[in-house]
């Protein structure tokens, strides 16, 4: 046997471990995921025969449906639906307003750089490091001078505060590396501080805002804390609604329902990583390193 | 009263003095080129033309408007960036249109012209492709025709060649040229490239550490240096800076050099009565290496050629020229011969020495020795 070959043999049985391995973390990894799309769709007297990991016998939506539209939360019997519009609600105008803001610290912390433009940066980047924990107190505190608190306005403020040093991080960053040339360019064309921010900046920051919306949304949409502290009752958001679903004690435990209210709180996150997945990366690491 | 007028302007960043007080007067429809090695201040000063650096001491004056503290977008100026800066997100037309946009020119106004700016260019074809699909040439003519369509009262070039391959930088230098012949206008523009410098330039600003060193149209810039640096930084290849001494000789100061045998003289033609004040002194000779050719290329109608034997040190065939090293005062010296010149290093050949372009310098202050006179090449601030 040649020396090339047996590399070769050699390179083949390490790759087939290899696969092997990350195979396993796969299955191990999406095991969770198939038992809970399996389960939602199985009737309950399927579930209580015990099998876990067999698919349905008998296909059914009515644990969807039961989910979404008549599940019993405390008290109320009307499915997840109004929490999750109630996250719609939250999330939409917490990721676009943070984003925004983020984009325009980003602009003059780069482009119209002041005196003191990196202590304000740094402070900024320091309330990226501040647990949620620490600031439940405070926040309820100065929710209520606002007359917020228990309200969807409540928890948009709270998520935008906690998230513009995240989006002004990620604009800084980008457009630490967006040529000043063009700044430039733009003002001797005539063109101001607004219009030199919509037109020139942010067009071309289409990879940065994918990360943004995707951080942010993801963030936002799956946060509980907030949400079961600054917001109870018909405003909370859908992750306390599912908490209170499952852990509502009457009866038998619907585990397809639970399943089923559990997708359908995962659903939006997956849906934004599937669209704009393949520019994540690629916009986490622009701005990082320049090329 | 000059059209664009550069009064004693100063710049400072914090300590560091980058433009020591320049001086500079062009009129209208002058090209007027900043060269000077890096670090010589030229971008700072277009900046601080374009209003994109603020102006530390001095006065900017466009015809005969006080512009330091007007906002760039009011200046009347257009300039063309080192690497374009063409919007990414816009396309060509976009781009060309943004400043008229801007002015709030109307739209059909606006496609006219930038029509006629794309036809001027000819980049008809490119008007709705976006930066990213353009090579570095046509990358070029864009900038370019967002600059032009504006009609502005002055350009400003900052390198707008540099970005390029050596064969499109030619071909664009040219086009400039043409360009700024056919509409008449008023360009400053900033390059390291004297060559570019003189091709384009109807004034010449060499600058170095903030300093101007002299101003005058290219060929007296050429001919006529003020000082070592400008005549080394002038010219490619350089001028030959050759070591001598000032004698008397029959009345007249003639420069002496040393040679590998024995002692050259050449009799000086120019700044004869200042270099009267120089005999037995140490001097620079300035020569430039088509000064120095084989007797037969010699121009001999003036009578102010020279010859003299010397050794052959290298030979340097170029195509158009034969580039012949010798030695004289201790240093390297070009002689520009016809090509074909059948020449072979280590022998002796006659050199022709057109003394009536010798340019003689002060070793100490590296100042040119000349006699005293107002010539168009002295910078203003000195005349004024």
């Amino acid at each position: 046997m040649s020396a090339a070959s047996f590399t070769a043999r050699r390179g083949l049985a390490t790759r087939a471990v290899l696969y092997a391995i990350l195979a396993l973390f796969a299955v191990v990894y999406l095991m969770p995921l198939y038992v809970m799309l399996t389960t939602s769709f199985k009737t309950l007297e399927e579930i209580h025969q015990g099998n876990m990991l067999a698919l349905p016998g008998e296909w059914t939506l009515d644990p969807w449906r039961e989910a979404w539209g008549s599940a019993c939360i405390g008290l109320e019997c009307n499915g997840v639906h109004g929490y999750f519009f109630n996250s719609i609600k939250i999330v939409v105008p917490a990721v676009l307003i943070s984003g925004l803001l983020g984009a325009f610290n980003g602009y003059v912390l780069t482009k119209w750089k002041f005196r003191g433009h990196k202590i304000v940066f740094g402070l900024m980047l320091f309330s990226c490091f501040i647990p949620f924990q620490i600031i439940l107190l405070p926040m309820a505190r100065v929710l209520g001078i606002l007359h917020l608190a228990n309200s969807t306005g409540g928890l948009v403020l709270v998520h935008i505060v906690y998230g513009i040093g995240f989006t002004t991080l990620f604009f800084r960053n980008f457009y630490a590396s967006f040529p000043d040339e063009l700044v430039r360019a733009a003002q001797l064309d005539g063109a101001g501080f607004f219009t030199i921010f919509f037109r020139i900046l942010l067009p071309a920051s289409v990879p940065i805002i994918v990360v943004t919306i995707i951080w942010q949304f993801t963030n936002v949409w799956n946060d509980f804390l907030f949400g079961v502290s600054f917001a109870s009752g018909d405003s909370a958001p859908i992750t306390v609604a599912l908490n209170n679903l499952v852990n509502s004690s009457t009866g038998v435990k619907a585990y397809n329902v639970n399943m089923a209210a559990a997708m359908v709180a995962a659903v939006p996150t997956l849906i934004v990583y599937i669209l704009a997945g393949k520019y994540f990366l690629r916009g986490l690491m622009s701005g990082s390193v320049k090329g | 009263m000059s059209f664009l007028h550069i009064n004693n302007v100063h710049k400072r960043f914090g300590e560091t003095h980058v433009l020591k007080g320049i001086d500079i007067a062009i009129e209208q429809g002058d090209f007027l080129v900043l060269v000077g090695p890096s670090g010589c201040g030229k971008s700072t000063l277009l900046n601080m033309i374009a209003g994109l650096d603020s102006i530390s001491e001095g006065e900017l004056l466009l015809d005969g408007r006080r512009i330091n503290d007007v906002h760039p977008s009011r200046r009347d100026i257009a300039m063309v960036f080192q690497s374009y800066a063409l919007y990414p997100s816009m396309t060509v037309a976009g781009n060309i249109g943004f400043g008229l946009e801007m002015r709030k020119v109307p739209r059909k106004q606006r496609r006219e012209a930038i029509d006629r700016v794309a036809k001027l260019l000819q980049i008809e074809n490119l008007l709705d492709r976006k930066p990213g699909q353009l090579s570095g040439g046509q990358r070029q003519r864009v900038a370019m025709g967002r600059a032009l369509v504006r009609d502005p009262q002055l350009f400003l070039f900052d390198e707008p060649l540099s970005n390029l391959d050596a064969k499109l930088r030619v071909d664009m230098r040219t086009e400039i040229k043409q360009l700024h012949q056919r509409l008449g206008t008023t360009i400053v523009y900033v390059t390291h490239d004297q060559i570019e410098a003189m091709t384009l330039a109807s004034r010449i600003a060499v600058m170095r550490g903030g300093e101007l060193q002299q101003l005058g149209t290219p060929q007296a810039v050429y001919d006529d240096p003020n000082n070592l640096f400008v005549a080394g930084f002038m010219g490619s290849p350089s001028m030959n800076l050759v070591k001598a001494r000032i004698v008397e000789q029959d009345g007249l100061p003639v420069a002496q050099v040393a040679t590998d045998a024995s002692t050259l003289t050449l009799p000086v033609v120019r700044d004869r009565n200042a270099l009267r004040d120089w005999c037995d002194r140490d001097v620079i000779l300035g020569l430039r290496p088509e000064a120095i050719t084989d007797p037969a290329s010699a121009n001999h109608r003036e009578g102010n050629i020279h010859e003299a034997e010397l050794p052959v040190a290298l030979v340097e065939p170029t195509g158009a020229d034969l580039y012949v090293v010798t030695t004289l005062g201790g240093t390297h010296v070009n002689a520009r011969m016809r090509p074909g010149t059948p020449l072979r290093p280590g022998e002796r050949t006659r050199f022709a020495f057109d003394v009536s372009r010798m340019v003689v310098f002060d070793p100490e202050s590296e100042r040119r020795i000349r006699d005293e006179r107002v010539t168009e090449t002295t910078p203003i601030g000195e005349t004024a």
